[in-house]
């Protein structure tokens, strides 16, 4: 397992990608920061419909409130990732490959999504600390006092924070690897989670708001941003796990017994 | 008696009622080229995914290497290939695609550097798959099949789309790479490609075997014959009636007679020939050898099957 792991980093740590990743992180830090910061008012509502406030800004875990509000948003980008290098991993033939190598299926299909798991955690790292920095001036900016922060309480709200975007980054990446397994085409898996976490879910949860308890993208949704007025934290871990659970199953399962022939 | 390199017993693969592989029965001896022909659509592909572990048969079993098919892990490792297409990480250099197979397979990179000489990629390691050329890929492909030192190697129509240089090319490496005495198994729908390489032949249509051995054998049962053309084409008939006196198989095609002789008997048949429409007094214009070849021969065993 550590093998297909490393050989995932070997692919994935090139100075281009580090380089852009590095990127990525700095521009969602800032602009998390300055949009979670801008909008937050005394006790009014803040993005998705949750209470971000100067209040809550002000507390333990204000440093990080801003990675934590707007990674929910960038969720989709995490799911669409996920399929591209998954399913390109099928459309390229570069699983059939490995298989050549270890024909230990399941483990290279764990391995592989684990490698990329590794490197998104180490984004997801640089963001939230990117993240804490930015929001420093920003603070200041809108007279948000900042000593709570960086108290041994406020370091655990990170770390909470931290472990609630990587559990909805996991999941994201077992639904994107399922759609990619199921459907071992790079662009089809694309069109249809596009289609599905994208326009779909949202427009059938506008119009029905039960979709928000209930869609698995906005579970994640509302898992990432630590729970919202329509999903509690603790139904959507609940939620989460068992889409997760059903997703990794249907994968696992495929990969297992369907013969390779891309 | 040596283990064969691969052994299958009936082996078969179906897509519904559709049969690709059907009932695949034959022994590939330790050591040889073996040419894996076949039409497009034969079930090449297949039987070779079903020797590497990536598709499962319907029925059938079969050994790779002393090791039953069901268990690909216990001989993938002693087993190079390139199949379909070769497959690579676009962004990737070359060397840091073997790099990464190698790490996977468990296989000692060292050997990376002297695998991109064998293949003729050390001057463009550092370069990016993507922009490797056709040839290029394939020659990586090989690289990277090679990367475990493999006893077997199997590679799936690797002169596919390459050009007549690039196809020289080909043949020389796969000469080189089964110099040491490794068994390797080419694949390709022209029989010609691989007859200069391959010393063993195994020839499938609709997933079914046509021939399997060696290569001399199919050459050697290959049909040879004398065509004989005179000044006068009206001599033709004359000329049989005597030819046929003498004990000789002879037959009026387009204009010219043709005699059935053995590859042995050429040259003394010919002799014979041109004394006796000599004594006739009837003037040759042509007297030469055909032989069919592997290729024509080939084809009419596809032929044969079709019907």
């Amino acid at each position: 397992m550590t093998t297909m792991i490393r050989a995932q980093l070997i692919r994935l740590l090139r100075r281009k990608t580090v380089v852009l990743a590095a990127l990525g992180a700095v521009a969602f830090a800032g602009m998390a920061a300055v949009t979670v910061f801008g909008s937050a008012k005394h006790g009014g509502p803040g993005l998705a419909g949750r209470a971000v406030t100067l209040e809550t800004l002000t507390g333990h875990g204000g440093g990080t409130q801003a990675f934590a509000t707007a990674a929910s948003f960038v969720g989709f980008f995490i799911f669409v990732t996920f399929i591209a290098l998954m399913g390109s991993e099928f459309s390229g033939g570069t699983f059939r490959a490995l298989l050549l190598r270890d024909p230990r299926r399941l483990r290279v299909l764990v391995g592989h999504l684990l490698g990329v798991l590794v490197v998104a955690a180490g984004i997801a790292a640089a963001a939230e600390l990117l993240t804490f920095v930015f929001s420093i001036p920003m603070a200041a900016a809108r007279g948000v006092p900042t000593s709570e922060w960086l108290s041994l309480t406020g370091a655990g709200d990170a770390l909470r924070n931290y472990v609630t975007v990587m559990a909805g980054v996991v999941g994201w990446a077992v639904f994107g690897t399922t759609l990619a397994v199921v459907f071992r085409s790079a662009p089809i898996a694309l069109g249809i989670g596009f289609v599905w976490a994208g326009p779909f879910e949202h427009l059938v949860a506008g119009a029905w708001n039960a979709g928000n308890r209930w869609f698995p993208g906005l579970v994640l949704q509302s898992l990432i941003a630590g729970g919202t007025n329509d999903l509690a934290l603790g139904r959507a871990v609940v939620t989460g796990i068992v889409y997760v659970a059903v997703a990794a199953v249907v994968s696992l399962s495929l990969t297992a017994t369907r013969d390779v022939t891309a | 008696m040596p283990t064969p390199a691969v052994s299958l017993n009936g082996l078969t693969k179906r897509y519904g009622s559709r049969v690709v592989v059907d009932h695949l029965t034959l022994e590939l001896p330790t050591g040889v080229v073996a040419g894996f022909v076949g039409p497009n659509g034969a079930g090449k592909t297949t039987t070779m995914a079903m020797l590497l572990g990536l598709v499962r048969p319907t029925a059938g079993s079969g050994t790779v290497l002393g090791q039953p098919l069901e268990h690909p892990a216990t001989y993938l490792s002693r087993v190079g290939a390139l199949i379909e297409s070769p497959a690579f990480y676009p962004a990737l250099s070359g060397e840091r695609n073997l790099r990464l197979f190698a790490m996977v397979g468990g296989h000692d990179p060292d050997r990376i550097p002297a695998l991109l000489e064998l293949v003729g990629l050390d001057d463009r390691a550092d370069d990016p798959f993507r922009a490797y050329s056709l040839g290029m890929k394939q020659r990586l492909g090989i690289a990277a099949a090679m990367l475990g030192d493999p006893r077997l190697l199997i590679l799936d129509e690797p002169s596919n789309g390459l050009d007549p240089q690039g196809m020289r090319e080909m043949r020389e490496l796969i000469a080189r790479v089964a110099a040491d005495g490794r068994t390797v198994v080419v694949s390709s729908h022209v029989l010609s490609e691989l007859e200069q390489v391959c010393d063993w032949l195994i020839m499938i249509d609709h997933g079914a075997v046509l021939y399997v051995g060696a290569a001399e054998d199919f050459a050697a049962d290959s049909d040879t014959s004398l065509t004989i053309a005179t000044a006068r084409p009206d001599d033709l008939p004359a000329l049989r009636t005597v030819f046929s006196a003498a004990g000789h198989a002879v037959e009026l095609r387009d204009h010219q007679l043709v005699a059935r002789v053995g590859p042995d008997d050429l040259d003394a048949v010919a002799g014979e020939l041109n004394r006796m429409a000599f004594d006739a007094g009837i003037v040759l214009t042509e007297l030469s050898r055909q032989r069919t070849t592997l290729q024509d021969r080939y084809l009419s065993l596809v032929d044969g099957s079709a019907r």
